[in-house]
C-alpha cells in the first residue's frame, strides 16, 4: 500500500513525459504521389517521432491493391462484416479496429482529401451494422463493434485552399464521425504544424 | 444545349442512379431530339476518357449515390481528373444529382457545398444539386411506391430541357424530409425494437443464409 502511494506521489510530482502511454495508431496515407515533396517529408519525420513510444501502422494507400466499394452490400447481408472483394483492405480493417487513434493523412486534391483515401473510407462501411437507428431526426447505422477509434486529419493544402474549403472538409469528416460513432479530434496542415506538437496532440487524445 | 451525363454509381447499369437518369431522360427527350450520352465511371475505358468527355461537353450532369455522406471514391477520382485539365475545358454549366439510401437530405447537404465550390473551381455555372434520399430498394418496389418519384424525375428532365435548369419546386419536394421530428425518431426507435424496421435487412440476410451471422465481428480479434 505504502509502495503504491509512493508510486502515485512520484507520478504527481514528476513532469509528464513526452508520451504518456503507448497507443496503437493507424495512419491511412492518401498521398497519390510516391515521390519526395513537402508532404512526404513531413510524414517521414512524423512517423518515427510517433513510433518512439507507440505502435504505429502506416498504410501507403497508393501502393496497395485496393478496389473501390462496388455497393454490393455483401458485407451486410451475405458475409456480415466481411468484404466480398479480396485485396489489401483486410489489413486496414483489422488495424483500424485495433487502433486507439486513426490519422487520415492526405494532400488536398480538387478541394478534398485524395481519392485513394476516399476509396478506403467507403470500404469502412463494413465495420457498421446495417440496422438503422434514429438520432436527432437522422438515420444512422448501428454499431457492429463496441468501440471505434477517434481520428484526426492531417492535410496538405493546395495553392487555392481557403477557409471555406477547410470548413467543408471539416463538416464532411464530422459527418463521417457521426456515422461511425466516433470523433474528429483535430485537423492540421503540414504547412503550419510543428511536428512535435502534432505528435504530442496525437498521443494525448 | 449539348448535355452529357456521367453516372458515378459503382453499381454501373444496375444502379438506382441509372434508373433515375432513365426517368430524367424520359422527360428530357420529350423536348429534345439530340441523343444524350450517358457515361459510366465504373467502366474502365469510359473512366480513362472521362476528363476529355467532360471538357468537350457544354452542359454536364453528374449523378451518383452518397457514400459516407460524401461522393464515392470513384467520383472523387473523376473530380481529380477534371480539375487537372480544367483550362482546356469548354464546359459552361454543371449540375449534380445525389441520391442516398437514408431518407433525410441532411446527409448530402454538406457535400452540396463542396459540389458548388467544385463548379467554381472548374469556372462553370453551377446549376444546383438535386438531393433525393430514400432511394434504396426502388428497383424492387411495386410501381405504386415509385410512381411519384419517377414522375418527379420525368418532370425534372422536361423542365431541364426547356429552361436549362432544375425546376426549383421539384428540387424542394425531392429534398423532403431534411430531418425527421424528434417524435418520429422516438417512434422509429421504439418500432425498431419489434424488428419491423429491420425487415428489409433481415429478409436479405435470410435469403443469403447469413441471418445467424448478422452480428459477427470478424475483426474483433487480432
Amino acid at each position: 500500500m505504502l509502495t503504491k502511494n509512493i508510486a502515485n506521489l512520484t507520478n504527481i510530482c514528476t513532469f509528464e513525459p513526452y508520451f504518456t502511454k503507448t497507443m496503437k495508431i493507424t495512419i491511412l496515407d492518401g498521398n497519390m504521389n510516391g515521390g519526395s515533396n513537402d508532404y512526404s517529408l513531413f510524414m517521414d519525420n512524423l512517423i518515427p517521432l510517433l513510433r518512439k513510444e507507440n505502435t504505429v501502422e502506416v498504410f501507403p494507400l497508393h501502393a496497395m491493391d485496393l478496389k473501390y466499394c462496388n455497393g454490393c452490400w455483401s458485407c451486410w447481408w451475405k458475409t456480415p462484416g466481411e468484404c466480398a472483394q479480396k485485396d489489401d483492405a483486410e489489413q486496414i480493417f483489422r488495424a483500424y479496429m485495433h487502433s486507439d487513434f486513426v490519422l487520415f493523412a492526405s494532400p488536398l486534391i480538387a478541394g478534398f482529401t485524395s481519392s485513394a483515401l476516399k476509396k478506403i473510407t467507403d470500404r469502412l462501411i463494413l465495420l457498421l451494422h446495417p440496422y438503422i437507428q434514429m438520432d436527432v431526426g437522422e438515420s444512422h447505422h448501428h454499431k457492429r463493434y463496441d468501440h471505434y477509434p477517434d481520428f484526426g486529419l492531417l492535410l496538405q493544402q493546395e495553392a487555392d485552399t481557403d477557409e471555406q474549403d477547410i470548413a467543408i472538409i471539416n463538416d464532411i469528416y464530422d459527418r463521417l464521425s457521426l456515422n461511425f460513432h466516433t470523433h474528429r479530434r483535430f485537423t492540421r496542415f503540414v504547412e503550419n504544424t510543428h511536428l512535435e506538437e502534432l505528435a504530442y496532440e496525437t498521443c494525448h487524445i | 444545349m449539348k448535355l452529357v451525363i456521367f453516372n458515378g454509381s459503382p453499381r454501373y447499369k444496375k444502379s438506382n442512379s441509372a434508373l433515375l437518369i432513365h426517368q430524367f431522360l424520359e422527360g428530357y427527350n420529350f423536348f429534345n431530339i439530340d441523343k444524350v450520352p450517358v457515361y459510366y465511371l465504373t467502366s474502365n475505358t469510359q473512366r480513362e476518357a472521362s476528363a476529355d468527355l467532360f471538357h468537350k461537353a457544354e452542359t454536364v450532369l453528374i449523378v451518383f449515390p452518397l457514400y459516407t455522406d460524401c461522393m464515392p471514391g470513384i467520383v472523387k477520382e473523376f473530380f481529380e481528373r477534371i480539375v487537372q485539365h480544367s483550362t482546356e475545358s469548354v464546359t459552361e454549366k454543371i449540375g449534380y444529382i445525389v441520391q442516398s439510401g437514408f431518407p433525410e437530405s441532411i446527409h448530402a447537404s454538406f457535400l452540396e457545398k463542396y459540389l458548388k465550390k467544385l463548379a467554381q473551381r472548374l469556372n462553370c455555372e453551377y446549376l444546383g444539386t438535386v438531393i433525393k434520399g430514400g432511394v434504396e430498394g426502388i428497383q424492387i418496389m411495386p410501381p405504386v411506391m415509385t410512381n411519384k418519384l419517377f414522375n418527379q424525375f420525368e418532370k425534372l428532365g422536361e423542365s431541364f430541357a426547356l429552361y436549362g435548369t432544375f425546376e426549383s419546386k421539384i428540387v424542394a419536394e425531392l429534398r423532403k424530409p431534411y430531418t425527421y421530428s424528434r417524435t418520429y425518431s422516438r417512434m422509429f426507435n421504439l418500432l425498431s425494437k419489434t424488428g419491423l424496421t429491420n425487415f428489409y435487412w433481415n429478409s436479405n440476410l435470410k435469403k443469403n443464409g447469413a441471418y445467424n451471422k448478422r452480428f459477427d465481428r470478424p475483426y474483433q480479434k487480432r
